[in-house]
């Protein structure tokens, strides 16, 4: 065996191929290049055997002839297409995503922080929910709160509680809010100044260590909010009134709720059931996250004197932050792959709505790659969204 | 010395050569697509096997059920074993695999099973669209709505504004909306994929009526505690011929179905038993019963009608299950689902019950 010093001429093949076997840099090279060549190999076999597949859509053009039960901010009948189905099945998902994503890290954020308490009675509480839920499977418990909501009242002998709101197996219905036609108009400045108030804010709170005497910046901006909303409503002019749910009962006896806002047993079953499920596994998050925080910042804040809220708000959970959110990220996109199991309690997701569209029309695979593409689309915004506050909190010095 | 990572790599290399050579070796015989392009043997390969792969019910009383004892027992399951009985010999040769309403066909498209017996309707999409291949229905049935009999409704008219519970994936989803917006009718639907929250959202007035097969609405209805609470609506809906399927391009195995089926039927109408059918077997009475059972008449040859199994499987099929007369008063009568002056009857008796000649 010649030594590798003894390499300096490459005039022979045999000194060539020696070359090779012996660089460094030429062998990682020369792995890399094969290696990659296969993986280019595999990821060409899969394309084209996946190019075979006929992915036709022109049936969803066709008029769908189901009823859905649920259309949020659309008047879907059967009479539509099945893409306007499949679009009404999207608007669920996102509906129920969305308000358990909120009520899920509200949840967490609030048990994370009671498991960590000296208080005997919040801390089993909040242990034993976690346990117990963390462990059982969440398709019995979503059918688990389905019966629990079919157990209100039949809608004739729904709870009133004073005419505001109904509560039956039907749903529980809560007042709106309802305008003329200048009320959109109304919630568009609303919006507007809005977004420019909380600008304002953060301008005021850059240049706060500046100025030596000054109003608070809330303050400031919910004054300023406050008289553009009583100002916009006086001048145009705007009717407000509020829609409460009441029960009729047509000529064949049956009991027809209207008005207000629905939330059906399905719809709380199935939010009801992700939230308790996610909130778990945020609680967990957050307690890990809290706990492997260095004791001296809890200690300092008690020294300092702040109140246990203050301390909670300004030091410990700022600091958490940095690692909650993107394990928190996680459980978000959890939450909406897991809220297709609504299907077992006839809440129409998008799944439950393909499915439907492939027992009719069969392109079953076309169907579940346009399922797949939807729910990546989801989840990447869902992402992105969190990434960018994942850069914000951790950006040292915030 | 050996350099570990070139050795690394050719053994990577090696592995990867052999995958692509498999994969790539596999692509000449045919894919598992939506539809089979090419024809398939299921009749052979349920020979091969030994068992009969049957798609069935497992929660609908009379038809497709899993009684106290663990066994698979109802209408449906009961042409299953027949189909069993005439290719292999033997009733008992049969894989249950139950199946919701909204993955029956997806499991029959992916050879998951061999014959779907599930109280399906024929319809001209499922025929066509899904791939399938219906036999002559062996229950006509219609849609149906049942009712708590304390609401007082008694047509679909006065059903306006309900919430009417229904099975995903199913006619009688489409019926229900055809129905009720043809006739300017508003009603919401709820839409589960089983029977069981179904059943637990109607009993709690969560829906105000639930919509199925009638065969299905009665099978429900005899398993409520009180079933004089519950009344099923005179209207029908819809037509539900119900029966046995396979996949497109299985001629072999469809008309080995078909026929079993068929032969069932003719075995009523010309009075073979699974009592007499021995007897029967030793001495037909006449040219076509001889043919039905594949033994010969006065000495001659049996008739082969090259399915591709034993001439004499109606024997079998007879002995072991039973002709559709039997098959129907084992299971369905006590439903209170009674033949006479129905599309179930014989067409001798003014149904639809009718099988073509074995000739």
């Amino acid at each position: 065996m010649r030594l590798y010093k003894e390499l300096n001429s490459k005039n022979t093949i045999a000194d060539k191929l020696l070359f090779i076997r012996y660089d460094r840099s030429v062998r990682k090279l020369l792995i890399q290049v094969v290696f990659s060549t296969f993986i280019l190999i595999f990821f060409w076999y899969l394309i084209s055997r996946a190019l075979n597949l006929e992915l036709g859509y022109a049936h969803l053009t066709s008029r769908s002839g189901f009823g859905i039960s649920h259309t949020f901010l659309s008047d879907y009948t059967s009479n539509q297409s099945r893409w306007d189905a499949y679009i009404v099945g999207v608007v669920n998902t996102i509906r129920v995503s969305l308000v358990g994503i909120f009520l899920a890290t509200f949840l967490g954020v609030l048990m994370g922080i009671a498991r960590l308490s000296k208080n005997f009675l919040v801390k089993s509480i909040a242990t034993g929910y976690v346990e117990f839920l963390r462990n059982t499977p969440l398709l019995i418990q979503i059918i688990f709160w389905q019966l629990v909501f079919l157990q209100f009242p039949q809608i004739s002998k729904a709870w009133t509680f004073g005419g505001v709101s109904l509560w039956s197996n039907r749903g529980i219905l809560l007042p709106l809010i309802k305008s003329d036609e200048n009320g959109s108009l109304l919630a568009f400045i609303l919006l507007i100044s809005f977004i420019l108030v909380l600008l304002l804010r953060s301008y005021l709170n850059k240049y706060k260590e500046e100025r030596t005497n000054f109003i608070s910046p809330n303050l400031i901006c919910v004054s300023i909010f406050g008289t553009v909303l009583l100002a916009t409503y006086f001048l145009l002019n705007i009717n407000l009134s509020l829609d409460t749910p009441k029960l009729e009962v047509n000529k064949y006896g049956t009991y027809i709720p209207s008005g207000g806002f629905t939330m059906t047993p399905e719809f709380l079953a199935i939010l009801v059931a992700l939230v308790m499920y996610t909130g778990t596994f945020i609680t967990e998050i957050v307690r890990g996250s809290i706990q492997s925080l260095p004791k001296g910042q809890t200690e300092a804040a008690q020294a300092l004197g702040f109140s246990p809220y203050q301390r909670i708000t300004l030091i410990i959970l700022p600091q958490a932050l940095r690692s909650i959110i993107p394990p928190l990220t996680n459980q978000y996109l959890n939450l909406t792959k897991n809220s297709s199991l609504s299907v077992a309690i006839a809440y129409p997701d998008v799944f439950m709505v393909s499915r439907t569209i492939m027992n009719n029309a069969g392109y079953a695979l076309p169907m579940l790659f346009l399922i797949l593409v939807t729910f990546l689309i989801l989840s990447l915004i869902i992402s992105l969204v969190m990434n960018l506050v994942n850069n914000r909190v951790t950006r040292i010095g915030t | 010395m050996i350099n570990y990572r070139i050795s690394f790599v050719v053994v990577a290399l090696s592995i990867f050569a052999v995958f692509l050579l498999a994969a790539c070796s596999d692509d000449d015989s045919s894919s598992s697509g939506e539809s089979a392009v090419s024809g398939s043997n299921t009749l052979q390969t349920i020979i091969d096997r030994g068992v009969l792969k049957c798609g069935v019910n497992d929660n609908l009383t009379g038809f497709g059920v899993v009684n106290s004892a663990g066994q698979f027992e109802g209408f449906d399951i009961d042409f299953c074993k027949a189909v069993a009985a005439a290719i292999l010999g033997d009733a008992s040769k049969v894989e249950y695999v139950p199946l919701t309403a909204s993955a029956r066909f997806e499991a029959l498209a992916a050879n998951e099973i061999d014959l779907l017996i599930r109280n399906t309707t024929w319809t001209a999409s499922r025929d066509r669209d899904l791939g399938n291949d219906f036999t002559a229905p062996t229950f006509y049935d219609g849609q149906g709505m049942m009712v708590k009999a304390a609401s007082g409704y008694d047509s679909i008219e006065s059903m306006s504004g309900t919430t009417i519970c229904v099975l995903q994936g199913t006619t009688t989803e489409l019926n229900l909306d055809d129905r009720f917006t043809s006739s300017g009718i508003p009603y919401t639907p709820l839409t589960f994929e089983t029977n069981d929250p179904l059943q637990a959202a109607y009993e709690e007035g969560r829906c105000d009526g639930w919509t199925t097969d009638k065969s299905g609405l009665a099978s429900k209805r005899a398993g409520f505690s009180n079933p004089n609470d519950h009344v099923v609506l005179a209207e029908t809906l819809s037509k539900e011929p119900l029966g046995p399927l396979t996949r497109d391009n299985d001629s072999e195995f469809y008309d080995v179905v078909q026929w079993v089926v068929f032969g069932m039927m003719q075995a009523e109408e010309s009075g073979i038993t699974s009592s007499n059918v021995s007897a029967m077997a030793s001495s037909p009475s006449d040219p076509g019963m001889a043919r039905l059972l594949g033994v010969g008449f006065d000495g001659g040859e049996p008739s082969d009608f090259s399915f591709g199994i034993s001439v004499d499987f109606m024997q079998d099929v007879i002995s072991q299950v039973g002709n559709y007369g039997e098959v129907y008063d084992r299971h369905l009568v006590p439903l209170g689902l009674t033949r006479e002056g129905s599309l179930n009857a014989l067409w001798t008796e003014g149904g639809l019950i009718y099988a073509p000649p074995f000739r």
